[in-house]
C-alpha cells in the first residue's frame, strides 16, 4: 500500500514536471522575444519607414503590408467558409455530403504552407505574370486559412440543437431562410473565432508569401495589382535571420519579431473567450 | 400539384463558395501530379533512391532530402511526445478544471508564435547552445546548423499541438471510467496509466500524427537552422554523427533559392514540383490517418 502511494506521488511529480517543462519552454520563447525586442520598440519604430538595409528607422510599412495581406486573406476566407458551413448544415443531410466536405477541409489543412507558396508562384507570378503582388499573397493566405475558419464555424453549427432547426422548418421557412436567419446568426461566434485564429496564423506565415507577395525593402502602400509587392513583418525577420551580421539590423529584427508576436497574440486572445465557451458547450452536448 | 420552386440564391452562393475550395484543392493536386511527370520520367525511381541532387548536372535524386525530412520530424516527435503527453496528463488528470483550462489557454496562445520567430530564436540561441553542447560532449560538429538543431526547434513548435490534442483525447474518456477505477481502489497513477491512457490510445495516436504532419511540412524554422547541405547521407547510422551533421529537408529545399532558379527550366521546375508533391502526399497521408483515428475514437467514446 505504501509503495503504491509513493508511486502515485512520483507519478504526480513527474507529470507536473512535464507540464512545467512545456510552459517553461513556451515562456522562454516569448520571454526572449520580449527581452530582445522591447529595446527596439518606440513610437518612431512603429511609425517610421525602414532605412539602411534594415539598420535604421522603423517598420511602419511592414505592419501596413502585413495588415493588407491579412485583410485580403480575411476577405477571401470568410465567404468561402460561410458557404462551406451553410452548404454542409443548410443543404446537405447528415451523410456523405457532410463527410465529403470534412474530407476536403482535412486535405486542405494538410497542404504545407510552402506548397501553397509554390502554387501561388506558379499561378500568379509565372502564369498571370503579376510579378509580386499583395493580392496573390492575400489569396494564397486566405485559401490556407479556410480550414481553420470553416472548422470553427462547423463546430458551432453542429452545436445548434436539432429542435431549433425543426422549429424553423415547422414555421415553413425555406432552406435559404433557415440558413441566413437561423444557422448563420446562431453560429456566427464560431465564424468570428475561426477567423481570428486563422488571421493570427496568416499574419505570421512566411512561406506562402515569400515567392508571391513580399520584397525586403522599397515597397510602400501598393496601388495596383501586378508588380505591387508589399513589405511584411515575417519576411523581414526571415531575411535578417539568414544573413545579417549587423547588430543594428538584428536589433530591428527583434523589434519586428516582438511586434509580430504582439499582433498574433492579440488576435489569438481576442478569439479566446468565444473559443472556450464553444469548447465547453461542445462537451456538454 | 404545382409547386413553384423559387430560385434559391443562398443555395447557389453556398455551392459556388464551397466549389471554390474544392476546385482549389483539385487544381492543386492536378498541378502537383501533372507538373511532376517530367521529373519522374527523367529520374524514375532514382528520384527517391538517388543521392545526387544537382540541377546543373540535371540529376535529381532526392534521397538525402527524404532522409532529412524523416529524421528531423522523427527527432521532433520523439522529443515532443513524452513532454506533450505528460503535460496533457498533468492538465487533464491531475489539475483542477480551472487550472486545466488556464494551462490549455496558455499553451494554445503560445502555440501561435510564428515559425519565423522560432527560426530567429534558433539562429541566435539554440544553434549556439547546441554547438557548445556538442563541443563539451566531444562531438566534432562543424557548426550548430544540424539535423538535431532543426529537430529540437521543431519539437518545441509541435509541443502545443501534441499537448492540447492529447488533453482532448484524455478528456473524451468518460468520467464514469475514472470514477469506476478510483472506486475499485486504484491510485490516480494506476487509473491513468492502466485504464484511461489505454482507452485514449487511438486519439493520442491521432494527436501525435497531427504533430508529425505539422513537423513534416514546416519550412521556415527548419530552413534557418538545418544547414541546407545537399546530398549528405550518413555512413554510419548507429552513431551520433547523423544527428550533428548538417542536412537538407524537402521543405528547406523548396524554401530556398532553387525554387526561383528553376523558373523557365522545365525539367528543373518539374523536379521542384515533384518534391512539393512528395511533401504534400506524405503530410496528407499522415493527416488523414490522424483524422481517421480521432474520428473512430470519438465514435467509440460515444460523443
Amino acid at each position: 500500500m505504501k509503495r503504491r502511494r509513493m508511486l502515485d506521488r512520483l507519478f504526480t511529480v513527474a507529470m507536473a514536471a512535464f507540464g512545467l517543462a512545456t510552459l517553461c519552454a513556451l515562456f522562454t520563447v516569448v520571454g526572449i522575444v520580449v527581452w530582445r525586442g522591447a529595446g527596439a520598440i518606440s513610437p518612431s519604430f512603429l511609425l517610421d519607414e525602414l532605412r539602411g538595409a534594415g539598420a535604421d528607422g522603423g517598420v511602419f510599412y511592414h505592419i501596413a503590408g502585413t495588415a493588407i495581406l491579412v485583410a485580403t486573406a480575411a476577405l477571401v476566407a470568410l465567404p468561402i467558409s460561410i458557404a462551406i458551413g451553410l452548404m454542409s448544415h443548410g443543404y446537405l443531410g447528415d451523410g456523405r455530403g457532410r463527410r465529403a466536405i470534412e474530407a476536403v477541409l482535412h486535405a486542405l489543412n494538410a497542404v504545407p504552407s510552402i506548397v501553397f507558396g509554390l502554387a501561388g508562384l506558379a499561378l500568379f507570378v509565372n502564369t498571370f505574370r503579376w510579378q509580386k503582388s499583395w493580392l496573390a499573397g492575400g489569396i494564397v493566405l486566405g485559401l490556407m486559412i479556410v480550414p481553420t475558419v470553416a472548422v470553427a464555424f462547423l463546430e458551432k453549427l453542429r452545436a445548434i440543437p436539432a429542435h431549433t432547426i425543426e422549429a424553423a422548418s415547422g414555421l415553413g421557412l425555406r432552406r435559404s431562410m433557415i440558413s441566413t436567419a437561423v444557422l448563420l446568426p446562431q453560429a456566427a461566434s464560431g465564424l468570428v473565432t475561426g477567423l481570428l485564429l486563422g488571421l493570427a496564423r496568416a499574419a505570421g506565415e512566411t512561406a506562402p508569401i515569400m515567392f508571391t507577395a513580399v520584397i525586403f525593402s522599397g515597397a510602400t502602400i501598393p496601388h495596383g495589382i501586378d508588380d505591387s509587392p508589399v513589405l511584411a513583418l515575417p519576411y523581414h525577420i526571415f531575411v535578417l535571420a539568414q544573413d545579417s551580421f549587423d547588430p543594428a539590423a538584428l536589433q530591428k529584427a527583434w523589434g519586428a519579431a516582438a511586434v509580430l508576436v504582439a499582433l498574433v497574440f492579440g488576435l489569438a486572445i481576442a478569439a479566446l473567450p468565444l473559443r472556450l465557451r464553444i469548447h465547453e458547450e461542445a462537451k456538454r452536448v | 400539384m404545382t409547386r413553384l420552386r423559387r430560385f434559391d440564391f443562398v443555395r447557389l452562393a453556398a455551392l459556388c463558395g464551397s466549389g471554390v475550395a474544392l476546385v482549389a484543392l483539385v487544381a492543386l493536386g492536378a498541378w502537383l501530379a501533372i507538373g511532376s511527370i517530367a521529373a519522374f520520367r527523367h529520374e524514375g525511381l532514382s528520384l527517391f533512391t538517388g543521392n545526387d541532387w544537382g540541377y546543373r548536372q540535371e540529376s535529381f535524386g532526392a534521397a538525402a532530402m527524404l532522409y532529412g525530412t524523416a529524421v528531423v520530424s522523427l527527432v521532433a516527435l520523439i522529443l515532443a511526445a513524452p513532454i506533450g503527453i505528460g503535460t496533457a496528463i498533468f492538465a487533464s488528470e491531475i489539475c483542477t478544471r480551472r487550472v486545466r483550462l488556464a494551462i490549455k489557454m496558455l499553451v494554445e496562445i503560445l502555440a501561435g508564435v510564428p515559425s519565423v520567430v522560432y527560426g530567429l530564436l534558433g539562429v541566435l540561441f539554440l544553434r549556439e547552445w547546441l554547438y557548445a553542447l556538442f563541443e563539451k560532449l566531444g562531438l566534432d560538429a562543424l557548426s550548430g546548423d544540424t539535423i538535431l538543431t532543426a529537430g529540437t526547434l521543431l519539437a518545441v513548435m509541435i509541443l502545443p499541438t501534441v499537448a492540447t490534442l492529447t488533453d482532448d483525447a484524455l478528456q473524451s474518456v468518460p468520467s464514469r471510467v475514472r470514477e469506476a477505477s478510483r472506486g475499485l481502489g486504484l491510485t490516480r497513477a494506476e487509473a491513468t496509466l492502466f485504464v484511461i491512457l489505454p482507452q485514449a490510445i487511438p486519439s493520442i495516436g491521432g494527436a501525435l500524427l497531427l504533430g508529425l504532419g505539422r513537423a513534416l511540412g514546416e519550412t521556415i524554422a527548419v530552413f534557418l537552422v538545418v544547414g541546407r547541405a545537399d546530398n549528405l547521407l550518413p555512413e554510419n547510422l548507429a552513431s551520433w554523427r547523423p544527428l550533428v551533421d548538417a542536412g537538407q529537408t524537402i521543405s528547406s529545399k523548396l524554401g530556398g533559392a532553387e525554387t526561383n532558379i528553376a523558373v523557365g527550366d522545365p525539367l528543373h521546375s518539374s523536379a521542384i514540383v515533384a518534391l512539393a508533391a512528395i511533401l504534400f502526399g506524405s503530410v496528407l497521408v499522415v493527416t488523414l490517418a490522424a483524422e481517421a483515428l480521432r474520428a473512430r475514437a470519438a465514435k467509440v467514446m460515444g460523443r
